[in-house]
């Protein structure tokens, strides 16, 4: 049985930059991503609730754009479970703020140089695109810190059944 | 060790035995004329002074440890001659010139191994009678005693102990040495993989006794998950049902210390069938180690192959494992006999339809796992015609 590949493969259905899909998503934040219709789990959700599944394997066969988004979002997790346990944090929206500030500072995206998935991931083909990737990618994390943050926190204090996931190093790339 | 009709072994025995270091051979044979007499009379008494098993370990300071068996591979014989000497007469406390032996061998044996052994038994010894057994046969044996089974020589015996694991195929009695498959997962990496997963989250762990804690949590709390994914999702909201405490004592300040026990109670055995999460080197899900084996087998003995399934060893013992087996190989093989109909459907231009006999999978797990070996033995040394 190899590792879990999300819902969100039909690729007609949604636009792509590069090779990723632009999957909808449940947001209150703003970006370029699609709405997602309804209540139901979206690429966000289903990540969080593959990673502790999928971060113990190393190998992914990626099927199609969504794909690259999930295992864009499983490991921005592992970054974020490692800036989670650098430091003790005091309360739930300490922890927010520290994500947060993670979630928008400086990333790479897909052909920036030190990106660490260069060979699964195209690099964007123009000028346009490449903002438009990287707005998206921001709205993702955004979205992603504060769902995660209400997940892996349990009174003020970060459980330690999401911590112990922060050294696995899925597909072999250590996150931070 | 044990007599034949007996549930559970008397004795398990590690191979190990202690001896003198002086009657070792280095001393006496560099010992000159002089002092040869006074130590070749006192040889008579040193040739007894020896332990075996939990005694030689424990005599370990004092005498010379050693171990004459190496990878299921005997490597001095005089040792091994010594060491069913004592464990005749320590322990089993028999008459050898009384009685008949079931010994066990490996799959693909030497003869010259069987050889010797049957030498040491018959002119050292004296034994009534000897029989050598295959030990793949005789799980199979054991596993007559399950309700659901077809009592029948023919089947893969799947063998996991602490070492390796081995899949082995038997067809009527004979085991087909050319299929048989070693797999380099078992017991030892399994519980390497809960003690790594523990030291990720638990710091309570004292390192000395990290290796303990991590196989008593296997041996107690592992169990097989039919979906990693959801068993989490079970965790999550049902935490209390499957979290679990358990309290330890430290090996040398003796305070107590207790650890939770979470995921790694069905991320353990998992290993088996995803080795990928616990090693880089071997990949292959033991479902289809198991198929590529019955595969290779003549094609005749391949559905009486998958119908019985034998789990033996104590790494086969975790709650569900057999079922799990079962599913996943099931699916393999279902997904090719689908294959082959639609293969042989485009091949043949009737409008009949295609329909193959479904393959039956069939893995029988029973209560005397553990020792199966040597309870399968039991019996077949106990029936009186077979």
């Amino acid at each position: 049985m190899p590792a879990y590949h999300t819902q969100f493969t039909d690729e007609n259905n949604y636009r792509v930059i590069g090779n990723i899909s632009m999957l909808p998503i449940k947001t209150k934040t703003r970006g370029p991503a699609p709405i997602f219709p309804g209540d139901g789990e979206d690429i966000i959700d289903e990540t969080i609730n593959l990673f502790r599944a999928n971060c113990f394997f190393r190998n992914f066969e990626v099927k199609g754009g969504g794909d690259r988004v999930l295992i864009y979002l499983t490991l921005f997790i592992t970054e974020c479970l490692q800036k989670l346990s650098q430091k003790p944090l005091q309360s739930q929206q300490e922890g927010l703020r520290a994500l947060n500030t993670l979630a928008v500072g400086n990333f790479l995206i897909p052909g920036d140089g030190g990106f660490p998935l260069n060979a699964l991931f195209e690099r964007p083909a123009n000028k346009v695109d490449s903002e438009n990737m990287r707005n998206y990618l921001m709205q993702l994390r955004n979205e992603m810190a504060i769902r995660l943050c209400s997940r892996v926190f349990e009174q003020d204090k970060i459980s330690k059944w999401w911590l112990c996931f922060s050294k696995r190093k899925f597909m072999g790339i250590n996150g931070g | 060790m044990g007599y034949a009709g007996n549930e559970t072994p008397q004795f398990i025995i590690p191979t190990t035995i202690a001896t003198r270091e002086t009657s070792a051979g280095s001393t006496i044979s560099k010992s000159s004329g002089q002092n040869f007499s006074n130590l070749s009379s006192k040889r008579g008494i040193e040739d007894l002074d020896f332990f075996i098993g939990d005694e030689a370990l424990l005599n370990s300071k004092t005498y010379q440890n050693s171990w004459p068996i190496k990878h299921g591979q005997v490597e001095n014989w005089d040792l091994m001659e010594k060491y069913h000497q004592a464990c005749l007469f320590q322990y089993l406390r028999c008459e050898p010139e009384d009685h008949f032996f079931l010994l066990t061998e490996p799959p693909l044996n030497a003869p010259e191994n069987r050889e010797f052994t049957a030498e040491i038994f018959f002119e050292s010894f004296g034994v009534k009678g000897l029989y050598i057994a295959v030990q793949a046969v005789l799980a199979l044996a054991a596993s007559w005693t399950h309700k659901e089974s077809q009592r029948t020589l023919t089947g893969t015996v799947i063998d996991s102990g602490d070492g390796v694991t081995h899949v082995i195929p038997v067809a009527e009695g004979y085991v087909i040495g050319s299929s048989i498959k070693h797999i380099p997962i078992a017991g030892r990496d399994l519980t390497y993989f809960v003690q790594q997963l523990l030291r990720e989250r638990e710091n309570s762990i004292p390192p000395e006794d990290s290796l303990e804690v991590a196989k008593k949590i296997k041996e107690m709390y592992s169990y097989v998950c039919p979906d990693i994914v959801k068993e989490f999702k079970k965790y999550e909201s049902e935490g209390d049902k499957w979290f679990k405490r358990h309290e330890f004592i430290h090996s040398v300040t003796q305070k107590p210390y207790t650890i939770d026990v979470g995921f790694e109670r069905f991320l353990g055995p998992e290993i088996f069938f995803n080795p990928e999460i616990a090693s880089s080197e071997f990949l292959t899900p033991l479902p289809d180690v198991v198929d590529g084996v019955i595969q290779s087998c003549p094609i005749d003995t391949r559905r009486g192959l998958y119908k019985n399934i034998v789990l033996s060893g104590g790494s086969t013992m975790f709650k569900d494992f057999s079922r799990k087996l079962q599913k996943e190989l099931k699916k393999t093989v279902d997904a090719r006999v689908r294959m082959s109909e639609t293969i042989s459907q485009q091949n043949m231009d009737t409008m009949a339809q295609i329909r193959s006999k479904e393959v039956e999978v069939k893995v029988l797990s029973h209560k005397r796992q553990r020792y199966a070996v040597w309870y399968g033995g039991s019996l077949l040394a106990d029936t009186v015609n077979i």
